[in-house]
Parts: C-alpha cells; structure tokens; sequence
C-alpha cells in the first residue's frame, strides 16, 4: 500500500510537470492526491487522509474545468521536463530509501518529489494554471510532511492543507494590468 | 544640588527649540530672543550645576534598552568641554539672526553636543554626538546645499567607531562607563579604534578638511554653530581616554603618535595659512592650528600637558566665535584677531602655548623634540599671522550676519586675558587635570597668579601684565594706516604640496577603464539578479549547499 | 504565539494604520484596508499555529492571496517565489526531521535559510520587481509588511527544528545572506537608474541587517533585528508611501525633513536604527569581532542610498508632512529608548 501510494504520488506528479492542458494537470492532480493520501494512511489515520484526498479531489475539479483545453502531455520541447521527471524522481528514490533512514520511506519519497518536482514545474513555466496546479500539489505536500515530525499527529495540516489545495484550483485567472 | 540639575544643559535648549518650532509652524518667528535663551540657559544650567559644588554630580535614570543606561554626569570635564561648546553657540545665537528653522536646528545641535559631554558612558555620548552630527549636516545643508560641509560619511563612521568602541567595553569589561571600566580592558587595539573615532570625529588630519573649509562658506551661521558643537567632541573622547586607561594611554606609542598628529595639523595648517591668498582663508586655518597645538599638549600624557591642551581649546573656541563675527573687512577687529589667534604675548594662545612646550620638554627623553617642532610651527603661525594683516579680505558673507564689535571684544579679551592665565587654569583646567589624571595632581599648584611646572615657574600675572602694557604702548605708536591690502606671496610652498593635490584629484576622478566597464555594468548586474530566472535560483541554491557542507 | 512575532504584527498594523490616515490622495482607502487587512490576518495566522508545517500553509494562502490582487504581473510570476521558498522550506524540514547523515541535517540548514530569504524576496532570490506597481501587490509587501513577522517565526521554528552543530550552519547561511544582502542591497540602492528600484533596494539592504541579526545568534543580534523590522515598518515603509504620492510631479529637493529622512533611513543617530546597528554590533563582537568590523564598514554604504531616497521625497505638504513628522519622530523616541519595545518582546 504504502510503495503503491508513493508511486502514484510521484506519477501524478510527473503527470502534472509533463501536461500543460487542463485535462492532464487535472489527470495529475488526482492521482497525487490519491498517492499522497495513500501513502499518510498508516501514518495519519483515515480522517487526515480521507482529508488529502478529497482536497486533491477538488483541486483536480477544479482544474478541470479552468485552464488550457485539452491534455497537451508531453507536447513538443517537454524533453527536459522528461528526464526532470525521471532524474528527479530517482533522485527522490535515491535520498528517500538510502540516504535517509527510519520508518516512512514510502512517505519521504513522496513528499521529496511532489516538492521538488512542484517547484521545480512552477519555476518552469508562465502558464497560470500549470503553477496553481503545482502550488496544490506543493500544498498536499507539506501537508503530509507532517507525518514526519513524530507522533502524535493532528489532523489540522492535512485538513489545511487540503483546503489551500482546494482553494487554488478555483483562483479566478485574470490577464494583468498594463498600468 | 539635586542630581535632575544635570539634565539643565540638556534640557533647557531643547524647550526653546521646542517653543520657537511651535511658534514657526505657526506663523511667528520669535527672532533671536528665544534662541538666545536657550543657549544661554543652557550655559547658566551648567555654572549652576558645577560652580556652586565643583565636585561630581550624576543622574542615573536606569536603562534605555541597547545596553546602556541612560547616566548624566557633570564633573570638571563636562564643565570644561561644555563651556567651550555652549558658550560661542550662545554668543552666536544671540547676534545672528536665522530663520526659525535654522534656530531650532543649531538648538537641538547644542543639546545633542551638551548631552554627549554630559554622558557618563562611551555608547551614550556616541549616540548624543552621532545626533549632533546629524544635526550639524542639516544645518549646513538646508542654509546651502551647494556650499562645503564635512563628509557626513566620515562623521558617521567616527561616531560608528566610538559605538564600537564602547560595546567592545561593554562585552569585554562589563561596563562603558568612564569612571568604571576596568583598566585592563581598554587594550591598545582597542584605544587605536577610540583613537580612529576623535581623529575622525573633529577631523584632525595635516590636510585641509571641515574645519577650516567651513569658513568658506558664503554664510557663517552654520558654520559657526557646527565648529563650535562638533570640533571639540574629538578632543572630548582623548581626555577621557586618560580617564578610562587610569591617568595614562595604554602605550606611549600613543601618546607620541597622536602628538605627532596634531603637530603634523598645526603645521600644516599653518604652511596652508601663510600662502593663503586672502585674510578669510588665512583665518579659516586658525581652528585646524589651534586643534594641532591642542592634540600635541593633550597627548603628553602630562597635567602641565593637558592643562595648556585646554586652554588652546578654550581659546580656540572663543574663536570660533570670533571669526563668525568678524567681517571680511580690514580693520581693528582683523587685527587683533590674527595677533589673538596667532599667539602674540601677552595673549591667552601665547601663555596656552608656552605651557604647552613647556610640558614637551619636561616630558623628557625625545618628546623634546616636539616641543621644538611645535616652536617652529608657531613662529609659522607668527610670520603668517604678520602677511595675513595686508592681505584682501576675501569673497565676504553677509554684514547682517557680523558683528565686528562683538568680534573686536571677544579678540580683545583673548589678547588681554594672559595675565589672568593662571585664574583660567585653576577655574578651569585644573578640575579636568585632576578628574581624569588624578594620581598626578601633586604638580597642579601656583595659585591664581603663577602655573608652577615640575621645572620651573610661569609668573604669568607678573609677567603678562607688562608685557600688555608694552603691547598696548606698541600699538598707540604703530601707524596702521599704512597697511594696504594686496596679494602677497607665499613665504614658502610645502614641496609636496602640489604633488599630493594631484594625487587627490586624480584619486576622486578614477573610474573603472573602458574595457572592463562591461563587466561591473551596474545595470546588467541588476537585470540579471532582479530577473527572477529559474536558473540562477537553483544554481545560488547549490553554491549555498556547497558552501554549508563542504 | 512567539512574542517578538507577536509583536511584529503589533507593528504591521501600526504601519496599516499610518498607510490609511497619511496615504497619498490616489490610493483607495477602502482596497488598502481589504488588502492590508487581508495580509495582517494571515501574518497574524503565520505567527498563531502552533507547528511549522501549518505555518507554510498558511504562508501557501497567503502567497495566493497576495497573488490574485490586480497588478502588472502575471499570476505565474507572483507565484513562483512563494512556491520555490515553501519547497525549500518544507524540504528543510523534512531533512531536519529524518534520521541520516549529518550532511542531511546540513541541508537541512540551507534550505531553511534559503528558504527564508526566497519568500521575503532576498538576494539571491529578487522577486520580479515594476518600480510602477502598487505597493499591495507588488514584493514590497513581502519585504515590509508581511516579511518581518514570518522571519521571526521561520528562524525561531528552524531552531526548533535544527540541533546544536545544524543551528550553527544555519546561523552562519544567514549571516552570509545578510552581508551578501547588505552589500548588494545598499549599493543597488545608490547606483540603480530608476528611484522605485532603489526603494526596494533599500529594504533589501535592511534585510541584510535583519539576517546578521538573526544569525548572530546571542540575544543582541535578535533584538537588533527587531529594530531593524521596527524601522522598516515603522519607517522606512510610511516613507516609501508618501514617497509615491503623484510621482510624476515630484522634484528632488533637499530641505530640512529631506535630510533628517535621509538620516534616518541611514541610520545616523538618534533614529531607531542608530541604536539597532549598536546591538548587532554588540552582538557580533561578541560572537566574532571581525564580524563586526565588517558589519560597521557595510553600514556605511547606507549614507549614499539614503541621501538619494530623502531627496526623492520632494517636500511633503499638509496631511503628508505630519505622516512623515510623526514617522521621524516615532524612530527618534524608539531610537533614544527602545527598552520598552525591547522588553514587550522578553528580549
């Protein structure tokens, strides 16, 4: 559960750094928050996942309905983007398994390459809704990541999380003024 | 006395600055009544405080939060220096007339310089002189902005040294309090930085610097009020050195090095004097000349030393006031300025000066040869000071600004006031001598007609007053009325003197060559940080992660 | 709630409220209010949560927030920053969290600390800064509203976070940060072509002061940068205000209040940040006095920069001037006896 949950994290986070359409950033969405929300179950409890989830659940909604049409994944010069994908998730694998050690490998893998990779897709592109998507999916992140700090754990950043997650998937896009 | 009476010099002035500026916003200028009032209160707070008890008086009011407690104290030296700075901004106050503004301003300047004299510790008096600073280049700047000012750089980095200075003392002694500080604390790295702070604070360099530039400002207003609050701070700092190193600086090296310094000044003050081009530039030279001689007396590391350091600064202060008086016109007043300042027997510079060799020779071992250097220095002064009598005026400030009469009077008691040195020296030397050199005092003696050094007597009352009936006589015979005013020649140039000008000049207007501008393009620079590019970001991330965990 | 972070939001609506009764005529009121308010409540919300991971969040919320007010740039642009400085942040954590290597927990230290300095907007991590745009959206408002209190709470968390040899990396990355932003903020500020770009620079600048502050790590050092956020907020921000009323029309003059803004902006005595630069120096002598040496040779560089943005403010007239009046004189009582700010703070 907990290796199948990161995985997926990590595939709708490289979903989301691949697609510049709203289909496949919703696409990507999703199943980073269904990942991430796996991953924090033996961790978090249910409520705090269940929270994730369903926070990555709107966000997704909500960027299905806004932003460029279509799926555009892997659309012509994403090469780089490609090999961050991968280089940066094994990167993540890499620091999360071996160079880091205790319980929770699984979840410091996932969180590693949903911010990393998220940063690294915001710092990448000018589209509004590509670095809301990332900004979502950062959000979830540092949600989860409080299921490193030790027991016990509460459910209030998971449930903030997935609300700012929410939130910014609905952020009304507007072109900025000339003066 | 109640110890608040320590906050009169300070506090008084800032009510009058504080009257005249809610009147001004008002509409109603109170003229020059208000502004005089608070400075001579101001004075009349500090005779009060320290003439009745003549012993120590302190506030304490507890702690201002940056480590250092908010102590006043009014003891021999805050008397001395505090005279020196109060009462030529109250004569000038007093007879200038200033817009409100300027008013408030060279107000609150004499409280911030009267708070900085008062403060029992270093940080505290390095706050009240930064202000006062501050306040100074407001002054100068806002009465014309075109005009020459000290290079607020430069004050700010001297009162930025003492600040230093003092919590160094503060960390490493526990205290920065003058009477307090533990003597081993103050080491001589650290005194070089206090050293730093005085030589930049009144500017005591061989070059020419604000002090003698001010007084070529097209008004004296300012000028005056920012030589008579600032210029007496740097010397401030070196006397209380010797109170904080228990009576000596911690090496003699120090003591030689600075007299060196001032006798450097004064000379070269007096070599610029001497091939001045009019009398105004000649006299501009007067305060630089006389803070050299002061600097080589006060680093003796003597009492005799320290005594005739004073007097040279309290001459000089009156001159200050004097020369922002003094018309830009030939006359009495000219004259017995230049013969005041120059130190013509039987003058106050005269009796300060020789007590000053005095004290070099009886320093002993080489410090001699100071003493006769600063001879040499003097006679330049003398020579100078005869060409500068037929020399033009010069560009000439405002008539409404002077007062030759005031000017002539205050001339005419420096001149005068030789007889009375020893009075001076036991009212007010003595008390400084005996505050911050206290295992030494056994030497002040002599009474109110003679100073008694270690070798000899100085009969300055027996000898001065006939030497002014000599001066007098010598006067009423002379035929002033063949003076003409005209250019005259250098009597020498200094041999470098050009040199370095160039060096300077060249200095200022250096600039990066052509074919390396494209790599300090400011502009460039700036797009490429301010641009927000990815790249960078990630590459300052990995400089940072290399730097934090090699 | 930490109380130094307590207090900086004490000061942020001080500054809201000096912004409201002093602001140029142009400005709506009513959008600084929502705007201003908006970004004291989730500063506020940063300094209330009890653990750093909901701190981030909300500083996520608050970066969207700050994003979707009108401006010249682009939504993307504005958030890029905020997202880049919560990953690193957030990956600080984690590494400062798990068991591994102590180069981890180094990592750990960089990522705080730079963290840090990308959210607020510091070298080397400028925001996209238009001289033109209005201060609410533009990155000023992370330098000199919302900036102060969410540093204090970021270093105070991220010695939470952080053991004894990691805090000290972490202090050392930030005193290198703070000399890197002293140096490039004060001489940017002196020599760049457009006066809106200086502003900013001049806030960098103080930042610098702020992050010496927090990085030598003796009481001295905080309290010093909690002058320096006093007199960013409390000074140097009210002055960038009425320096922008009808810009266009503004002639650089050099009167009196120029000047004495000139000095205050550079720190001369006896503004608040004369005494603020006496603290940091007292606490870097104390932790290395070459430090010191260097600290009080940069603050120098300020003299030129200041100059230039007092001259900037032309001459305040009616309702302005007494904002700026009451500004100076606000840093002058705090300059001459910070002990109560000091102490409202258990510095």
């Amino acid at each position: 559960m907990e290796v199948a949950g990161a995985f997926v994290a990590w595939l709708g986070i490289f979903v989301v750094v691949l697609a510049d359409g709203r289909y496949g950033l919703a696409l990507g969405t999703l199943l980073a928050a269904v990942g991430i929300a796996a991953v924090s179950l033996p961790i978090a409890g249910p409520t705090a996942s269940a929270a994730l989830a369903v926070g990555g659940l709107i966000a997704s909604a909500g960027r299905l309905v806004a932003g460029p049409p279509g799926w555009t994944v892997m659309p012509a010069g994403s090469t780089p983007r490609l090999v961050l994908g991968v280089a940066g998730g094994l990167l993540a694998l890499w620091v999360g398994l071996a160079v880091t050690s205790g319980s929770g490998a699984g979840l410091r893998f996932a969180v590693i390459s949903m911010l990393s990779l998220a940063a690294a897709r915001a710092l990448s592109s000018d589209s509004g809704p590509v670095v809301l998507t990332a900004f979502g999916l950062l959000a979830l992140a540092v949600g989860a990541a409080a299921g490193l700090s030790g027991p016990p754990h509460d459910g209030w950043p998971y449930l903030a999380a997935a609300t700012v997650a929410a939130a910014a998937a609905w952020v009304p896009l507007r072109t900025p003024r000339a003066a | 006395m109640p110890s608040a009476a320590v906050l009169g010099p300070v506090v008084l002035p800032l009510i009058a600055a504080g009257v005249i500026a809610i009147f001004g916003f008002a509409g109603k200028s109170l003229g020059r009544v208000a502004a005089a009032a608070g400075a001579w209160s101001s004075l009349l707070a500090l005779l009060a405080v320290w003439v009745p008890i003549r012993s120590s008086l302190e506030l304490s009011l507890g702690p201002l939060g940056f480590g250092s407690s908010f102590d006043l104290r009014t003891d021999g030296v805050t008397f001395a220096f505090g005279l020196m700075i109060a009462t030529p901004a109250a004569i000038l106050l007093t007879v200038q007339p200033r817009a409100w503004p300027q008013a408030v301003l060279s107000l609150l300047a004499l409280a911030s310089a009267m708070a900085a004299v008062e403060s029992a510790g270093v940080v505290l008096t390095a706050v009240a002189g930064g202000t006062a600073a501050t306040l100074a280049v407001v002054l100068l700047v806002t009465e014309d902005p075109r005009a020459r000012r000290p290079s607020w750089a430069m004050l700010l980095a001297g009162w930025l040294a003492l600040s230093w200075f003092g919590v160094i003392l503060q960390v490493g002694g526990g205290t920065a309090v003058y009477s307090a500080v533990p003597v081993a604390t103050v080491t001589g790295p650290l005194f070089a930085l206090l050293t730093a702070s005085a030589v930049l604070v009144s500017c005591l360099f061989p070059w020419r610097t604000w002090p003698a530039d001010l007084w070529t400002r097209p008004s004296l207003r300012a000028a005056g009020i920012t030589v008579a609050t600032l210029y007496p701070m740097g010397f401030y700092l070196l006397v209380r050195a010797y109170e904080l190193g228990d009576d000596r600086y911690p090496h003699p090296l120090f003591n030689v090095a600075l007299a060196v310094i001032g006798l450097t000044t004064a000379f070269a003050a007096a070599a610029r004097a001497q091939a001045a081009p009019t009398r105004r530039e000649f006299l501009g030279e007067l305060i630089p000349g006389f803070g050299g001689f002061a600097l080589t007396a006060i680093a003796l590391g003597t009492p005799l030393g320290l005594i005739g350091g004073l007097i040279l600064l309290a001459t000089a202060s009156a001159m200050v006031a004097c020369l922002a008086l003094l018309p830009d016109q030939a006359g009495v007043a000219s004259l017995v300025t230049i013969a005041a300042a120059v130190g013509l027997p039987p003058g106050i510079a005269f009796g300060a000066r020789v007590i000053g060799i005095e004290a070099t020779f009886e320093a002993g071992d080489f410090i001699g040869l100071i003493g006769v250097a600063s001879v040499v220095t003097w006679v330049t002064w003398m020579v100078g000071g005869a060409r500068a009598i037929g020399l033009p005026a010069g560009r000439g400030h405002p008539l409404v600004e002077t007062s030759p009469k005031v000017s002539l009077l205050i001339a005419m008691l420096t001149l005068v006031g030789g007889p009375a040195l020893a009075v001076i020296k036991a009212g007010f030397a003595d008390p400084v001598a005996a505050e911050v050199m206290q295992p030494s005092t056994s030497a002040l003696t002599g009474g109110l007609t003679n100073v008694v050094t270690v070798s000899s007597v100085l009969p300055a009352a027996t000898l001065f007053a006939p030497l002014l009936v000599f001066a007098a006589l010598a006067y009423g015979l002379a035929n002033m009325s063949t003076i003409r005013t005209q250019a005259r020649p250098a009597l020498f140039k200094v041999p470098a003197a050009e040199a370095l000008s160039r060096a300077r000049t060249a200095l200022r207007s250096a600039s990066v060559p052509e074919q390396y501008r494209t790599i300090l393009n400011v502009r460039e620079l700036e797009m490429a940080a301010a641009g927000g590019q990815p790249v960078l970001w990630l590459g300052a991330l990995v400089a940072l992660a290399y730097a934090v965990t090699r | 709630m930490l109380p130094e972070a307590l207090e900086l939001v004490v000061l942020a609506a001080a500054a809201l409220v000096l912004a409201l009764a002093f602001a140029p005529v142009p400005t709506s009121r009513r959008g600084l209010i929502a705007k201003g308010g908006a970004g004291l409540a989730g500063t506020a919300a940063v300094a209330a949560v009890p653990t750093f991971d909901l701190a981030l969040l909300v500083l996520l919320a608050l970066a969207v927030l700050h994003a979707t007010i009108e401006g010249k740039r682009t939504l993307a642009s504005r958030l890029r920053a905020p997202v880049f400085a919560v990953a690193l942040l957030a990956l600080g954590a984690l590494f400062a969290r798990v068991q591994g290597p102590d180069v981890v927990h180094r990592f750990a230290a960089v990522g705080l600390a730079a963290g840090l300095a990308a959210a607020i907007g510091l070298m080397p991590y400028l925001h996209p800064f238009d001289p033109e745009e209005r201060i609410m959206s533009s990155p000023i408002a992370w330098l000199a509203y919302i900036g102060p209190a969410v540093a204090a709470v970021m270093v105070a968390d991220a010695h939470g976070l952080l053991n004894a040899d990691t805090s000290a990396a972490f202090a050392a990355t930030l005193i290198g940060l703070g000399l890197l932003n002293m140096a490039w903020g004060s001489i940017a500020a002196w020599l760049t072509e457009n006066g809106g770009a200086a502003w900013r620079y001049s806030f960098i600048a103080d930042w610098g002061l702020a992050l010496s502050g927090f990085g030598v790590a003796v009481t001295d050092g905080r309290r010093a940068a909690l002058l320096i956020f006093f007199t960013i907020l409390l000074g140097r921000l009210p002055l960038y205000f009425a320096s922008r009323g009808e810009v266009r029309g503004r002639v650089a003059t050099e009167r009196p209040i120029n000047l004495l803004v000139a000095a205050a902006l550079a720190g001369s005595a006896p503004f608040a940040g004369f005494a603020a630069r006496v603290l940091l120096l007292r606490g870097a002598t104390q932790l290395f006095w070459p430090l010191a040496l260097v600290l009080a040779a940069g603050m120098l560089l300020w003299l030129p920069s200041s100059l230039r943005l007092g001259r900037s403010l032309g001459v305040p007239r009616g309702r302005q001037a007494v904002g700026v009046a009451l500004v100076l004189a606000i840093n002058v009582a705090v300059g001459l006896y910070p002990l109560p700010l000091l102490a409202a703070a258990r510095l």
